[in-house]
């Protein structure tokens, strides 16, 4: 069994969830709809109502140790069947945005690995280069061989590039991404 | 009617035979497609998880190309793409304080007139009785079931599209080509595809599922909508009947392939030839191809 002293400052978590997402936790009465829905849930060890009730007693390191944020698969279930009408994904994905800030373990590193390999191709050509983006994330889970059983067909049937395509906009998503790059530093620093 | 098409990043690679049947389409309803300019990725799953600003902001920057354009609609084939650009017009509506923070990132303030619509929306919008009308081929004899995949129709509050939790938007569109659909429990389970590259083994089960689940009601073949579902039904289909020891050979088409057969297209001018599991053995006795 787990101690939990609750205090003032156990509120913390669900009232900075709030600023950041416009979600209120407190509203979850652990009706278990969305746990029962999550097409994830059976590899999760917090469940995703477990989740909701310990961002309401503040338990934020057991939170990010249970790695429940990177297997949810965004697929919006729980969104769409909790009778209190929280966006539970919004509050996942705040807790994940989150996750850059706070410095607790991670047992799962190669998702928020993944988003950033994405995100930085994006970045590079503007489009996605899907065969780039698998050989990367391959590397970075030291599997560099990993589907390949699934990739050969795609390639053969020119389903896969070879080479990436760069967007003629990528210049000015360069400069979008780096204007939010500045914008989120100088919250962190303030 | 004239769309701003924004085809993403899936169907200029692995999802190309969405991009051409939907075109093949497209032309036979008389819908005009004009591919947005200069597009960029829109964020799908990985900005949302990392920036609330940067998933907005990244669909914002293609639907205000469009609107610079003229546009007042646009069309995503991709769910992942659709679901993030329906998200981010709810947004900008809604939230005051975000719009602000956009507006100050781009030189052109996005004024939120482009609505966004799947192709889905866009067939029913034209009516049953248009596709009727330009069969030349009907699917008789053909049973498949509908896969809708998981953010076509959810959450309902931005989505907007069809029953949330039992749609019948494509089984109408196969009812209306002379096909048979099933009614199975699976048509909007997600099948797992933003872990397809890290952690395969739950896209396996999920995906397993419902190829399992659709071959028991009895399905030929299932059809789908969206890019990110096809490549995991079907490009994973051989790993899936490895791990579970099964025998599925399901082929999975894009619901733009089988109207475009059914209006009288070639195999290889709705992309037939790039599909993995070979369509042949159901399609071919009933020449559809």
């Amino acid at each position: 069994m787990m101690n939990i002293v609750l205090s003032r400052d156990t509120l913390n978590l669900v009232h900075q969830l709030q600023r950041m997402t416009g979600e209120n936790v407190m509203l979850c009465y652990q009706c278990k709809k969305c746990t029962l829905g999550c097409p994830s849930a059976y590899r999760m060890r917090m469940k995703p109502h477990e989740l909701m009730r310990a961002i309401q007693l503040g338990q934020e390191e057991e939170i990010y140790w249970s790695g429940t944020i990177w297997i949810c698969l965004s697929c919006e279930t729980c969104n769409t069947r909790c009778p209190q009408g929280i966006n539970i994904l919004r509050v996942i994905d705040g807790l994940r945005e989150r996750s850059k800030e706070v410095n607790y373990y991670n047992p799962y590193p190669v998702i928020p690995a993944f988003h950033r390999i994405f995100l930085s191709l994006v970045e590079r050509f503007g489009r996605i280069y899907e065969l780039g983006l698998a050989v990367l994330i391959n590397l970075r889970m030291l599997s560099p061989f990993k589907d390949m059983d699934m990739a050969y067909p795609m390639f053969i049937r020119g389903k896969m590039k070879p080479l990436p395509h760069r967007s003629q906009g990528v210049k000015e998503l360069q400069q979008v991404m780096e204007r939010i790059r500045k914008l989120e530093e100088s919250k962190l620093e303030n | 009617m004239r769309y701003a098409y924004y085809p993403g990043c899936s169907l200029s690679s692995s999802g190309i035979e969405f991009h051409l049947s939907f075109q093949y389409v497209a032309r036979a309803l008389g819908i005009e497609l004009v591919e947005v300019k200069d597009w960029v990725c829109c964020g799908a799953s990985s900005a949302h998880a990392t920036s609330h600003l940067l998933s907005i902001a990244l669909p914002v920057l293609n639907l205000s190309h469009a609107e610079k354009e003229g546009f007042d609609r646009l069309i995503a084939p991709c769910l992942a793409c659709l679901s993030r650009f329906k998200a981010a017009n709810v947004e900008m509506k809604s939230n005051d304080p975000l719009r602000k923070k956009i507006h100050e990132l781009f030189d052109y303030p996005y004024q939120g007139k482009v609505r966004v619509y799947h192709p889905l929306e866009v067939f029913l919008e034209l009516g049953l009785d248009q596709i009727r009308a330009r069969v030349k081929k009907k699917l008789k004899g053909l049973r498949v079931a509908c896969y809708y995949g998981c953010v076509l129709t959810r959450p309902p509050k931005i989505a907007q599209f069809d029953d949330v939790e039992n749609p019948q938007s494509m089984d109408s569109i196969i009812q209306a080509l002379g096909g048979e659909t099933i009614d199975w429990s699976y048509k909007t389970e997600c099948c797992g595809v933003s872990m397809t590259l890290t952690f395969s083994d739950i896209v396996l089960k999920l995906s397993n599922e419902i190829l399992r689940e659709a071959k028991e009601g009895g399905a030929s073949a299932i059809i789908v909508c969206c890019p990110l579902c096809q490549a995991n039904l079907d490009g994973r289909q051989r790993q899936i009947e490895e791990t579970y020891h099964a025998r599925y050979g399901l082929p999975i088409l894009y619901i733009t392939q089988i109207m475009g057969l059914s209006f009288g297209a070639y195999p290889k001018e709705v992309g037939l030839e790039k599909l993995i599991t070979s369509p042949k053995e159901v399609l071919g006795p009933l020449g559809l191809m």
